[in-house]
């Protein structure tokens, strides 16, 4: 994304205007719009008019609106799901992700009353505008991060098992499955492997056909293969005798990118096993990424809740005492918390966050959009690590007892603030 | 005209060509019934047993020298696998092939899914179940398990090697927490490669002293547990012990040999009046010109089926109607509850049935859940068990993702009384009950609706109430339904 123009005034009111320019983006400005910021940015709206004879005419034109946003609605760039059986390649719209934002518009125009519902499909290469009345650190900590350069961490990976596959790309912060495999394989029988073979190699090529067409292998970084057992490797045998027999250069010259990990589920959901998994170089080439980092702080969490449950606490009650008292040293949250539509909600978070922050710990955002975050979304999407351990119930003990006099700290520690 | 050239053709749409059903319910009981007494006086009992143990341990080695040595494999099978074997340079796996059937697990000399075959004894009809043994592979022994009426469990007895199998993390010890949790409560444990060990006595009752405190342990009655020592390479002490080699075996033991310990193993009793379930394991396309078109297969684990009947396809809204019937290769015009059949079904598309898919009469059908209370107890885990985790649900052959949704209880584990209500974690070795959502994707979009799966509560169907939780490859926790909520 570009930053094209940037203008907050000391009360943090303001404007941005965010030139998205790949998928991604479009998650960002997902999550960076809210319910009642205003969003100005190129529409088409048909206009109609009618002459004095009575004659309509209706022309499309190309205008500039501003909207209330009122509702959103964001869909990546995926196949949503597949047939039970059978060889099911549903893929998804070939176009990116997309973001309309609907609302009744704000701007005065020649052509559109005031008031009038508008949807906005947001589209690469065009400036958008979000003017909010407050601009908090979490927006502008996004805005900050979604105009890095260089940040593409693009990885492909097939997470596979016997007969099921499922083909994702994985950016910074989306993981998006491009197409799910379901082959079905017969099992071997008595006396005759054939049918099971066949069904093998049937389920190879249609996963060497889903990877030609869904994954830029030369444009990535790095292309994961992981599976429980021995697929791995025979999927990868398969692309590259593929790849030699139909002298796929492009592909051949991409084996290096190339890695083969062990997982111990054929579901989508141990990407995240497989991203911290040691046995690859991957934690090496991909340590400074996102979702590594979130990997593997939530496997850090929970391991934490094996080890010493008083020092891992989750829920956002408890994490919000826990921050009370300051035992915060590392705060897991989902993006999903920053966009509640209920703008106090928000703020709560936003300041616990701040105030995590200013002692001086360590703060990690998880996207929804990645397994990890979903996995975060599932317990309650915030989670602590906390620097001493500390008992939930006895806390609780105390809070109810000196409920009076830990409000009055509370508000000594927002003055302070 | 065109009225009447419409309701013709209306007429005219048949009903998928059914085979007439042969004979009524009731006399279909009756006749089951007698069939079962007969056999019962004869003393022929048919049975599943499943073959568990650690990789490596030479589940199917046993297997494929025990089915020579009781005659179902011929020499020329026999030979022909030897020198195939030997061509690959795994002279040493010669006998798991008959076994290990497909190309991949002979080359890398593991096997890889459960292997179905059959044998009788002298007073058994068995039907065999050889699982995996190593750890990626332990949804297929799932898969093999729930089909099993008892377990046989092979231990490698060479140094080191059974306590590799049995320590935390083997697979001696989850298999056989695993089959017991499926219902399996008799089991015969073969200990193999006495050979290697020049067959010590003392080294056979070591093992079987860790074995039987773990067994007793995990739940089994010690009067349904029995040792054998065994040679599965050289045969020895399979059906006899009159090889060269065993000679040093017979000085000190003369006990029963494995297969005079299979021949007394006793079935459970048989739900042939309850109604009839039948997991599918096996979905496949029949290729003879008697049995062709979309074959199934599984076991039965309720009620009984016979040619012609229509029967409901779950999860989905559609019926097929069984054309043939086949137990052991045999066509049968029906099967009760326990035997391992294929199907041929008419009148579905294949797209309908998976592997996990269960058959039932249209009229007594399945609940299908796809969010239900469970009584779980909770294994030897580390990381402790908190509400929104991530875990796999196994339930028969189907194996998907769910999640702990909620805690609702610590329990009692023999009565089921609350110890505390909405506990924050479950640790190791608690009885808990939780509510269990199957998982949905969110991430591509738009929240697509949960498949339900079908299942039953533990007090309707023992055989379709029994579920099992693992995660990061490990088995956390094993249970049973209580409730179908959705």
């Amino acid at each position: 994304m570009k930053l094209i123009n940037k203008h907050i005034a000391k009360d943090h009111s303001g404007h941005v205007t965010l030139r998205p320019e790949e998928d991604e983006d479009m998650w960002h400005l997902y999550n960076l719009i809210q319910e009642g910021d205003l969003v100005r940015a190129p529409a088409i709206r048909r206009v109609t008019n009618v002459s004095s004879t009575g004659s309509t005419d209706s022309q499309r034109l190309r205008l500039n609106l501003t909207l209330t946003a009122s509702k959103m609605h964001f869909s990546p760039a995926a196949a949503p799901s597949s047939g039970t059986a059978g060889t099911s390649t549903s893929t998804g719209a070939s176009q990116g992700a997309s973001l309309s934002i609907s609302g009744p518009v704000q701007s005065q125009h020649a052509n559109v009353t005031m008031g009038a519902y508008h949807t906005l499909d947001l589209e690469p290469h065009r400036d958008v505008r979000i003017i909010k009345e407050e601009w908090d650190s979490v927006s502008l900590d996004r805005v900050a991060e979604s105009c890095k350069e260089g940040r593409g961490a693009d990885v492909g990976a097939i997470v596979c098992g016997e007969g099921t596959a499922a083909v994702c790309l994985l950016s910074e912060h989306m993981t998006v499955i491009r197409q799910r495999i379901d082959v079905p394989i017969p099992r071997k029988r008595t006396g005759s492997a054939t049918m099971h073979e066949k069904g093998l190699a049937r389920f190879y090529e249609t996963i060497y056909a889903s990877l030609l067409r869904h994954i830029p292998f030369s444009s990535l970084r790095v292309v994961i293969i992981a599976s429980p057992g021995f697929v791995k490797d025979s999927v990868y045998d398969h692309i590259f005798a593929e790849a030699t027999r139909t002298g796929n250069k492009a592909l051949l010259q991409a084996r290096n990118k190339f890695l083969r990990v062990h997982i111990s589920s054929p579901h989508v959901h141990s990407l995240v096993e497989a991203l911290k998994s040691p046995e690859a170089s991957i934690t090496a080439q991909l340590k400074e990424t996102k979702f590594a980092r979130e990997g593997i702080m939530l496997d850090r969490f929970f391991k934490m809740l094996g080890s010493d449950e008083m020092r891992a606490w989750y829920g956002p009650e408890d994490v919000l005492l826990a921050a009370d008292r300051g035992a915060i040293g590392t705060l897991l949250i989902s993006d999903e918390l920053f966009r509640a539509s209920d703008p106090a909600v928000r703020k709560k978070y936003v300041q616990l966050v701040e105030s995590v922050q200013g002692k001086g710990a360590e703060v990690l955002t998880f996207s929804s959009m990645h397994e990890s975050g979903q996995q975060l979304n599932q317990i309650t999407g915030i989670a602590a690590i906390l620097t001493f351990p500390l008992d939930v119930d006895i806390v609780k003990a105390e809070e109810a007892a000196h409920k009076a006099a830990l409000e009055e700290e509370q508000a000594a520690a927002e003055e302070e603030q | 005209m065109a009225a009447l050239g419409l309701q013709d053709n209306e007429m005219r749409v048949p009903e998928p060509e059914s085979p007439k059903i042969a004979i009524s319910k009731e006399k279909l009981m009756g006749e089951v019934r007698r069939t079962i007494e007969k056999e019962a006086l004869e003393g022929i009992k048919s049975l599943s047993i499943v073959v568990i143990g650690h990789v490596d341990a030479g589940k199917s080695t046993l297997m494929g020298h025990l089915l020579y040595a009781l005659g179902r494999v011929g020499d020329k099978k026999r030979i022909a696998n030897e020198r195939a074997s030997e061509k690959l340079g795994k002279a040493s796996f010669s006998w798991a092939w008959e076994l290990d059937g497909t190309q991949e697990e002979r080359e890398r000399g593991v096997t890889m899914d459960v292997a179905i075959q059959s044998f009788t004894t002298p007073h058994r009809r068995f039907t065999v179940l050889d699982a995996p043994g190593h750890r990626d592979f332990i949804p297929k022994m799932i898969s093999g398990a729930s089909q099993a009426d008892c377990a046989l469990l092979v231990v490698d007895a060479a140094a080191g090697e059974f306590e590799a199998g049995f320590d935390r993390g083997g697979q001696t010890r989850e298999h056989l927490v695993l089959v017991r949790s499926l219902g399996v409560s008799q089991v015969v444990v073969a200990i193999n490669k006495m050979d290697q060990v020049s067959w010590s006595r003392q080294r056979y009752e070591e093992i079987m002293g860790l074995l039987q405190t773990f067994l007793m342990q995990t739940g089994f009655a010690v009067q349904r547990i029995q040792f054998v020592p065994v040679g599965a390479m050289l045969g020895v002490n399979l059906v006899d012990t009159n090889q060269p080699e065993a000679e040093a075996l017979r000085k000190w033991y003369s006990g029963p040999t494995l297969a005079d310990l299979l021949d007394v193993l006793t079935p459970p009793p048989r739900l042939i009046e309850s109604p009839m379930r039948l997991p599918l394991t096996n979905v496949f396309r029949g290729q003879t010109s008697v049995a062709s078109g979309i074959a199934v297969s599984g076991r039965l684990s309720s009620g009984i089926i016979q040619v012609g009947e229509r029967v409901s396809v779950l999860p989905g809204d559609e019926t097929a109607v069984i054309k043939i019937i086949e137990v052991e290769e045999e066509s049968v015009p029906w099967a009760a509850a326990g035997s391992s059949v294929t199907l041929y079904l008419s009148g579905i598309d294949p797209v309908q049935l998976g592997i996990g898919t269960v058959l039932c009469p249209p009229s007594d059908p399945v609940p299908l859940a796809s969010s239900f209370v469970a009584q779980i107890v909770v294994f030897d885990i580390q990381v402790p068990i908190i509400a929104g985790a991530s875990v796999e649900l196994f339930h028969h052959s189907r194996d998907i993702p769910a999640t702990v949704t909620k805690l609702l209880a610590t329990v009692e584990r023999s009565n089921g009384t609350v110890i505390k209500a909405n506990p924050r974690v479950l640790t190791k070795s608690v009885s808990a009950k939780i509510q269990i959502n199957i998982r949905t994707s969110t991430m591509s979009g738009q929240a697509a609706r949960a498949m339900p799966i079908p299942l039953e509560p533990f007090h309707v169907s023992k055989e379709l109430g029994r579920i099992l939780l693992r995660r990061n490859g490990e088995t956390i926790a094993a249970g049973i339904v209580l409730e179908v909520l959705d």
